[in-house]
């Protein structure tokens, strides 16, 4: 028996959860439910965060960083206008996480806690050089997005901490786009890509979701190919780069082989979609 | 699922035969391994956790020597289960020494594991991933107990 217990403080939810072992926090319970349903978890305890005010809502702040509330959820995300440009990638991931049931019920700060290496947000959230804000036992604490998984499943987050809200820094005017490859309409992604021009278009920042343990970025490279978009040897030792830092699993989604295969196609693909190619004379 | 690699050991492939058929060395060897208890000289039962994000397992495992050559090979078969719960294990295994040109012991293993029951709902591919990591904890563990580096 899981006793369900709604605090209205971000710090009495975390008592509760240091003062249950087995405790779990509760977000919008669109994985977390069914996992349990299938005997995946067994809490003692599930700690809502339903109630707690602190962590609802998309806020801008007055140096246009924009705040996302943990448990917004991925409705609201999709219609968020503030969401423009270089910010555009999450609107568009939110709205193809799995079916309308669970973009209505699931949250930003529940699916970035759970770290599905093949869901939408981690690689959009990469691309947008996301910060997490924490809070814990020893009190509250901002972790960038791209030192936030450890392993497959396994994050930067310790007993008793719960993401209160992901950062994304002021939206620039430049195209972002999300795209993933799916067996089906909302399926979890067999790979996913998440990309976003520099503003004056000659860079992009990419991220590439379900082929490793966590999104793969890779700086050094996206700076190689700055001014080179429309070179296609530069784009494709670009593309080499991402697959060599990529470490995919074979499941039911896809092969490790056919993942790696994917991530060159789907840069092209996405980078043609922000930036077509004007015609030579 | 097919899980195999192989390492090297800079030991001879008696002393490496030794600590591969002693329970308690391998017991200690392998990561989240408690418990372990000789049945008799052919077989001995240990438990083992395991924990994949939020998902824990404990298994209550019997391994089984089919059939040994001495300091060559060793056929195994484990099974076991969750507690109360209804997750079976079953791995069929195969481990090879040999000789390497330095004086040192190559390892070939491979397995062949089915997880059925709550835990087969969850993807294998994550479950080879983690056993590749545990496999690589494994050697690391083995070597130092060796007292051997590489």
């Amino acid at each position: 028996m899981t006793e369900v217990l709604s605090p209205l403080t971000v710090d009495d939810a975390i008592a509760l959860l240091v003062e249950h072992d087995e405790a779990m926090p509760l977000a919008g319970g669109a994985t977390l439910i069914a996992m349990r349903n299938a005997s995946l978890v067994e809490p003692s305890h599930l700690v809502s965060l339903d109630r707690i005010a602190e962590l609802r809502g998309i806020d801008r702040t007055a140096d246009g960083t924009i705040r996302i509330g943990a448990m917004t959820r991925h409705c609201d995300t999709a219609a968020c206008a503030e969401l423009t440009g270089s910010l555009h990638v999450l609107r568009r991931a939110a709205g193809m996480i799995a079916n309308r049931v669970v973009r209505n019920m699931g949250t930003m700060g529940g699916a970035v806690a759970n770290a599905d290496p093949a869901a939408d947000y981690l690689p959009a959230l990469a691309c947008c050089d996301a910060t997490l804000e924490i809070a814990g036992p020893e009190g509250r604490r901002s972790l960038s997005i791209h030192d936030y998984v450890d392993d497959w499943y396994e994050t930067a987050l310790g007993e008793g901490e719960i993401i209160t809200a992901i950062m994304l820094p002021a939206p620039v005017e430049a195209p972002s786009a999300y795209r993933k490859i799916a067996r089906v309409s909302g399926d979890y992604a067999t790979a996913s890509c998440a990309m976003a021009l520099d503003p004056d278009g000659q860079g992009l920042r990419v991220a590439i979701g379900a082929c490793g343990p966590g999104p793969l970025r890779d700086r050094a490279g996206e700076d190689a190919l700055r001014g080179k978009l429309h070179d296609p040897a530069a784009l494709a030792e670009f593309a080499g780069r991402l697959v060599a830092l990529a470490d995919p699993v074979d499941d039911v989604r896809g092969s490790a082989e056919y993942r790696l295969r994917l991530i060159p196609r789907l840069v092209a693909s996405v980078l043609s979609e922000l930036a077509p190619q004007k015609e030579t004379a | 699922m097919k899980i195999e690699g192989e390492f090297e050991v800079e030991a001879p492939r008696s002393e490496v035969w030794d600590r591969i058929r002693d329970p308690q060395v391998m017991g200690a060897c392998i990561p989240g391994c408690e418990a372990v208890e000789q049945v008799d000289d052919m077989a001995y039962r240990a438990n083992i956790s395991v924990k994949v994000g939020p998902i824990k397992a404990r298994f209550n495992l019997l391994v089984e020597v089919l059939e040994e050559r001495p300091e060559h090979t060793i056929l195994s078969r484990t099974s076991g289960e969750e507690g109360t719960r209804a997750s079976v294990v079953t791995s069929d295994n195969v481990v090879r020494l040999c000789d390497t040109d330095s004086g040192g012991t190559r390892v070939d293993y491979a397995a062949d594991v089915s997880v059925t029951g709550r835990l087969g709902k969850f993807g294998l591919g994550i479950f080879r991933k983690k056993a590749d990591q545990l496999a690589a904890q494994f050697v690391e563990n083995f070597r130092a107990r060796l007292g051997v580096t590489a």
